[in-house]
């Protein structure tokens, strides 16, 4: 059932109801009718608070508070920051669940919901972690394929030329995980393996040239 | 209304294509409160199974009917029985039996599709590029976000979703197998852009947008190494063309989480079954990275 087959239900029942009113009665169909009117008394209390909350940009607010994206990003210093710079109001609380519930309820209060939603999603937007590799990223990749095609001697050869450091920034922007106490001979070789395969892997699926 | 039409394919199946379409539409609608259509184009209708519980599901498209079958079947003999008002489902039904996502909206696919290839090539180009455009292209207005979930292979349905898209994702988990068929994806959607050109609206041209990397693992070298190759790649295909510059490889990856497994079982997108599981916590990064770039903010 959707809420629209709820709202067709009670229109059929209310229209049943408003018929034969004037003819029912009976201790069972009343106790029944008492039931169903407390029943829809705490519907229509939380059927009220949700479109209230949803017209004034408070429900998403609480959504994305609660959001996976707040248990990973939310801390207790940003409610703090954007508490003070959308309402200029100080956070009470000690603890980040009750921070979360003072901040939409302070937020509520001062009518900034939609500034509080704009807020929560910049700042859930900024906080997400993107590996950049660096701004050399897209030469250090560029190398280590030229690496991977070179014979061994050649290889040798390049590899002598490099310091420990610049090797191991060509293995770490090209996925080679080492520790430091990893040594140039071993990352050497894992440079070797690795850039090997990528060069082959690559190559093999270059898409053939129709001329 | 300026909607986004997006193709997820990729024809190496198993990439975590219904997940992503599954998952970024449900995000998408949840926190950003975006309207958005899930289009099930695949036979095996695992989006439509997924959001709407097998028994819901084989009652709604009984015979393929309320279907996008439908489209096609009526595209192979000349009718007009597709009636989109009765065949979109309109939200997730939770546990409660009531609805949640309202502004996700889903047209579901049904087996019979898979009878749609054999006969589909009666139909003369364009006509059969065009049959989900000219069926669905009006509805589509209405939709900040729609999403087709494509079979994994690259045959008529295929063609036809990316004849509608504004752009192509790809769903790519990361090992070398989903590497060499990334690349003739990339040569097979150049092929059909040439030859959908003079059919195309202006300004809309298919083309890879994105790829998203899923069942990505933190453990040792070994998916590091491959979304290395992954890079590499991409960037060989810029260099020669076949992919644009702007496309990107969207981060976060999306971990491996056994959460999303399980909330396949209970029929509900990962943010309402486990919103605190780090796949429920990935889906809601890439979804914010995939907003940013389909709404072109850096």
């Amino acid at each position: 059932m959707n809420y629209s087959d709820l709202s067709s239900r009670l229109l059929h029942l209310g229209e049943r109801l408003a018929k034969h009113a004037g003819k029912i009665d009976g201790e069972t169909l009343g106790r029944s009718a008492r039931r169903l009117a407390a029943q829809l008394d705490a519907f229509e209390e939380h059927l009220n608070s949700y479109l209230a909350s949803r017209k004034s940009g408070e429900l998403l607010l609480e959504t994305l508070i609660r959001s996976p994206a707040a248990k990973r990003h939310l801390t207790f210093d940003l409610l703090k920051h954007g508490l003070r710079e959308i309402a200029g109001k100080r956070l009470k609380s000690e603890d980040l669940p009750a921070a979360k519930r003072e901040f939409v309820e302070l937020i509520h209060e001062a009518g900034k919901q939609e500034k509080g939603v704009e807020f929560l999603q910049d700042a859930f937007a900024q906080a997400i972690h993107v590996e950049a590799g660096g701004k050399d990223k897209a030469h250090l990749q560029r190398e280590f394929v030229r690496l991977g095609q070179l014979a061994d001697e050649e290889f040798a050869q390049e590899i002598g030329k490099r310091t420990f450091g610049e090797l191991r920034r060509v293995a770490g922007v090209n996925g080679i995980k080492f520790t430091d106490k990893t040594t140039k001979q071993r990352l050497t070789a894992l440079i070797r393996r690795y850039a090997q395969r990528a060069a082959v892997n690559i190559a093999a699926t270059r898409v053939p040239s129709h001329s | 209304m300026s909607s986004k039409v997006l193709a997820f394919i990729n024809f190496k199946g198993g990439v975590g294509k219904t997940a992503t379409v599954v998952n970024i539409g449900a995000t998408l609608a949840k926190l950003h409160e975006k309207k958005v259509l899930i289009v099930d184009l695949d036979p095996q209708s695992n989006s439509s199974i997924w959001l709407m519980r097998p028994d819901r599901w084989r009652e709604h498209v009984s015979k393929g009917r309320r279907s996008t079958f439908q489209i096609f079947d009526d595209a192979l003999h000349g009718k007009a029985r597709f009636d989109f008002d009765e065949t979109v489902v309109k939200g997730v039904v939770t546990w409660t039996g009531f609805t949640d996502l309202p502004r996700l909206h889903l047209l579901p696919a049904a087996v019979e599709l898979l009878r749609v290839e054999d006969r589909i090539h009666e139909l003369r180009a364009p006509v059969v590029y065009q049959i989900l455009d000219s069926a669905l292209g009006l509805h589509f207005k209405e939709y900040d976000y729609v999403l087709l979930d494509c079979p994994p292979n690259l045959y008529s349905t295929t063609k036809t979703a990316i004849f509608s898209a504004d752009g192509c994702v790809v769903p790519y988990v990361p090992d070398y197998l989903s590497l060499s068929g990334l690349m003739v994806l990339a040569e097979q959607i150049g092929e059909m852009r040439e030859k959908f050109a003079p059919y195309l609206p202006p300004r809309r041209k298919p083309n890879i947008a994105a790829v998203i990397v899923s069942h990505y693992r933190q453990a040792g070298n070994v998916f590091r190494l491959a979304v290395n190759e992954l890079e590499l790649s991409l960037s060989q295909l810029q260099a020669t063309g076949l992919l644009p510059d702007r496309a990107v490889l969207l981060q976060p990856y999306i971990r491996h989480c056994v959460r999303v497994a399980e909330s396949t079982s209970e029929h509900l997108p990962v943010i309402l079954y486990a919103p605190g599981s780090i796949g429920a916590q990935d889906y809601c990064d890439l979804t914010q990275r995939f907003v940013d770039l389909f709404e072109s903010k850096k």
